[in-house]
This record gives C-alpha cells, structure tokens and sequence, in this order.
C-alpha cells in the first residue's frame, strides 16, 4: 500500500514536470509553428540560473522561479523576434518555415548548450532545497516535489482557463488552427504568435527552475528535455493542451514505476515504448483528430 | 463610403485585375457580377488587404486611405471581408467566433448591442451558440461568417459568393438579411454567381469580365441590359 502511494505520488510529480514542459512547446509549435530544438536549452539554463542563485548568493529558488517566467518570456520573445522572424517573413509563415526553423534552432541548441559548458562545466550538478521529507499516507516524498507538483498544477490550470474562456485564449487557438481566417477578424497572426511563443519560453524556464530543486542536471542534458516534450505533445496530440498533461502524466507514472520496479536503466526505453504503443493505437495521438 | 480606382493585381505575370474602379457608399447594396476567373475575388481581397496592389493604386474608405495596410488594420478601420470559402473558425464554438468577430478596438464599445442584433438577425445561431462550427451546414456557416464579420461594426462589408451551395430558399433568407443589414446603413459589395438575386436587391451593379470593371449603374438598369440579360441571366 505505501508502495503504491509512493508510486503514484513520485509519476504524478514527475508527470506534472513532463505536462508543463510539454504545453510550452504545444504551444510554440502548435501556434507559431516553430519547431524549437533548443527547447530544453533554456529548461536547463534556468536550473543553472537557479542552482547559482542559490549556491552562490543563497537566492530562495522560488525567487528565482517567479524572475524565470518574466526572464524565459523576454529571452525567447527576442529569439522569436531576431531569429525567426526573417524565417517567418521568408516563408510567408509556409511549409517550409518548418524545416527552416528546425534548422535555425538546431544551431541555436549548440550556441546554449556551448555557453552552459563554458560557465559550469560538463558535470552534473544539484542543490538542497525543501528536500525534507513530507509523510502522506505513509509515503514518504520531499517537500520539493510536492511544492512543484502544485505549481504545475496551478500552471496547467491557467492557461487552460486562459485558452478556453478568454477572447484573447480564442485568439490564440483561432491562430493555431486557421492561421489565414485570423487576420479577418483582425488578429495580428506575427504578434499572436511571437506572445504565444515567448509564454511557451516563460513556461519550460519556470520548469527549469523546479526541475533543479529536486533533479541532477548537467549542461547537455536539454535535448533529453526536448525529446521527452516532444514525445508528450506527439502522444497528446500536437497542439492540444489537455493532450500534453495527460501524455504529460502518462509518461511521469511510466519512467517512475519502470526505474523503481524493474531497472532505472531503463527509463528512456519506456519512453519509446509508450510513444510506439500510443502512435499504433492512435496515430494522431491520444487527443489528436485525425487528419481527413 | 468605400472609394477604389486604378487598382491593378497581378500573380506572377499574369494581371488579375487592371485599373479597377468603384464605389460602395453607405446604405446600399452594390452587386458585382462576373463570368469564373474574371477577377472579382481577387478585387476583394485586394479591397481588404490580403492581396498587394501595384503602385499607383486608391483606396479610401472614407477619405482615409487603406493602401498598404495589414489585413488586421484593416479591419479596424471598419472593412469587414467575408470571403469564398467562409473563412470561419471551425474548431471554435459560435459564440467564440461571435467572440472574435469582436476583436478589433473599434468593436469593443458596442459589442452586447451588435451581438443581440446579430442573433435578432439569424435566430439560428441563438440556439447554437456552443455547437462547434465545423460541424454546422453549410448555410449556417454562412450566418456564422457573416454575423462574425458583423461584429467588428464594419461600415462597408464585402461579401464573396455567400449563396455558394445554399438551397434556394436559404439563399432567399440570406438576402432578406442582407437587405436589412443594409437597411441599418451599411453599404454592402455584394459578389455574387446567382445574378436575378442579387440585382433584385442590389441598388447598384458593377459587371466584371477579365479583370476589368464596367457599369456601375443601377441595377435595374443592368437587369434590363441585353448583354447582362444574355451573359448572367440566361437569356437569348
Ligand atoms: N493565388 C493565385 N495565384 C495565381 N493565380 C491566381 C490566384 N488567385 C487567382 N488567380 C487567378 O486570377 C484570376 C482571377 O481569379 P479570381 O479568384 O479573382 O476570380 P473570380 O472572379 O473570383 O472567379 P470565381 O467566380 O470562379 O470565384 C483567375 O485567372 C485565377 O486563376
Ligand atoms: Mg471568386
């Protein structure tokens, strides 16, 4: 029984990291169409920015957690302003604006990824904080987790509210699902989609920061980050929010129960195996409508 | 008072729409009539933006003109385009698309009262509002795009083919509405294949053949003339 409780409460806050990662790059890509690859970049910028915040100036990581999502929106709004923004124009936001900002990212991964190397090192870091642990139904789990699976939680919660009961939430989804209808209605599709993008950075910045409370990290881990919120939001269904938390939930209860009954080795094979096994039952994912 | 003229379109180098010239004022409904491919789409697309013009072009609406806008200015400046094909948000609900047809600044004061007048004028899309649109027929998509494009308080909306696979009956109703969209001062650009409806309540009539523009004079009188008799009108 406190096996399971244990379980349940160790996937559902791993999960809730994976959900809220994953509805930041639905929402980029879904929205403004950008395939960002240096994605988790910035997921394990904000853990280096918060581990040093907190080792070197003693900085309360919550602290760092509320400057992360003003931060992660500024950076990535600039990069969607300066880097992509050509691309956009160019392809006249087009087919081919996909590969072409695949590409542009891919070099903008590496630009990050050196900056992290030079700064910290290559090997892995972390720091104590609310790592106490917590009694729930016998269960024991550290305050960390439990501090971040709220927040998550809360996270998910508002941009759902946002999305489905705001006109400016019905603007962002009129974007993502009829680009050229929006600007009828007179939706600025470039400001829509460099906003939209920009929340998607405020989002895996803010998970950067909780990831660092409770997760060992080292500067190349972010396209571990990246695939694995790709995954989510291809077993979700791209562009669906409510997709990306439960695939997001889904793969946080499979990596946990697998590392903790059978082999920890083996936690990115389950993710293969539950992204096959998705995609052969739903090739559209699990939220996703197929395309007719 | 929407005021075109010298307005040249070209894809590629092949020239849609050569020096068209026309005027919509406020209160009327003017038609344009046009054999396929003759341009008229593309004048309207132009008209809102979404097409670029060559240089030398003029549109005014109002006095103020809309060359070189965005689209989405466009629209705040109080040109609403209802294009072929709908143009609607078919994931979204009806009220959401009623929603956003509120968008712009310029709609925001008057939103409740233009809503309700929306509903007054397609009592249909009253009891659907949470139907989602892509599943609605075609007709009431239709009622969706317009009253969406409605609710940005336009004061000149351009319709493209709106009795496009309507019954005719629906058709009918639809321009019962138009007329009384008109009647609340709108001035209307009516593109339209279905040539006896839309003279019947047009107050004006433009004909269009390879992007050319010609007539312009009541639609009375175009109904009357031989070669629009003979070209739209079917007879011999
Ligand atoms: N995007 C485009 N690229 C290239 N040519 C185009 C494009 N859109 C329209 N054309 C061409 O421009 C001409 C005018 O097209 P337009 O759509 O304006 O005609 P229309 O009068 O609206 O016809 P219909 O009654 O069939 O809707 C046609 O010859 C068409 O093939
Ligand atoms: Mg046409």
């Amino acid at each position: 029984m406190q096996l399971i409780v244990e379980l349940l409460l160790f996937g559902l806050t791993l999960g809730g990291l994976y959900a809220m990662v994953a509805m930041g790059l639905t929402l980029q890509y879904g929205v403004a169409r950008i395939m960002h690859l240096a994605y988790g970049e910035w997921l394990i910028a904000a853990a280096f920015g918060a581990y040093a915040a907190f080792t070197y100036w003693q900085v309360n990581p919550l602290i760092t957690l509320a400057l992360s999502l003003p931060v992660g929106f500024a950076v990535n709004w600039l990069v969607y302003q300066v880097l992509l923004s050509p691309l956009v124009r160019r392809t006249q936001a087009g087919p081919a604006l996909e590969v072409d900002s695949l590409l542009a990212t891919f070099g903008l991964l590496f630009v990050v990824q050196g900056v992290m190397v030079v700064l910290f090192g290559g090997s892995y870091h972390s720091y104590n904080f609310a790592a106490e642990a917590v009694n729930i139904g016998g269960a024991l789990i550290a305050r960390n987790r439990l501090i971040m699976f709220g927040l998550t939680v809360l996270a998910g919660l508002s941009i759902y509210l946002f999305l489905s009961r705001t006109r400016a939430g019905a603007a962002v989804r009129a974007v993502a699902t009829a680009p050229g209808n929006a600007p009828l209605v007179g939706i600025d599709v470039r400001k829509v989609s460099a906003i939209t993008f920009a929340v998607g950075g405020a989002l895996v910045a803010a998970g950067g920061v909780l990831a660092s409370m409770f997760l060992t990290f080292s500067a190349s881990m972010g396209v571990i980050f990246t695939m694995k919120a790709l995954i989510v939001i291809i077993m979700g269904g791209v562009g669906n929010m409510l997709g990306a938390v439960v695939a997001g939930l889904l793969l946080g209860m499979a990596e946990t129960l697998v590392a903790r009954l059978v082999d920890p080795g083996l936690t990115l094979a389950v993710n293969y195996l539950l992204f096959l096994s998705v995609l052969l039952w739903r090739p559209a994912g699990l939220f996703g409508r197929p395309v007719r | 008072m929407l005021e075109v003229s010298g307005l040249s379109v070209s894809y590629g180098r092949h020239l849609a729409l050569s020096g068209a010239a026309l005027s919509v004022a406020r209160g009327e409904i003017v038609a344009m009539l046009g054999a396929n491919g003759a341009g008229k789409s593309t004048l309207l697309k132009a008209v809102a933006g979404m097409v670029a013009a060559h240089p030398g072009a003029r549109i005014e609406l109002d006095g103020r003109s809309l060359v070189g806008q965005a689209p989405h200015h466009i629209v705040d400046r109080g040109l609403a385009l209802v294009p072929e094909g709908r143009g609607v948000f078919g994931e979204l609900s009806v009220e959401e698309n009623l929603a956003l047809g509120a968008y712009p600044s310029r709609a925001r004061a008057a939103e409740a009262r233009t809503r309700a007048s929306v509903l007054d004028l397609f009592p249909r899309l009253g009891e659907r509002l949470g139907q989602q649109v892509r599943t609605m027929s075609g007709g009431e998509q239709q009622m969706v795009a317009i009253g969406r494009a409605l609710m940005s308080a336009p004061t000149i909306l351009l319709l493209d083919e709106p009795s496009l696979g309507l019954s005719p009956l629906l058709s009918h109703e639809l321009f019962q509405a138009l007329r009384r969209i008109r009647d609340t001062g709108l001035g209307i650009l009516l593109v339209e294949q279905n040539a006896r409806l839309s003279l019947e309540i047009g107050d004006r009539a433009y004909v269009m053949a390879t992007g050319v523009v010609s007539g312009g004079g009541s639609a009375a009188q175009a109904l009357d003339d031989d070669a629009v008799q003979r070209a739209y009108l079917g007879a011999v």
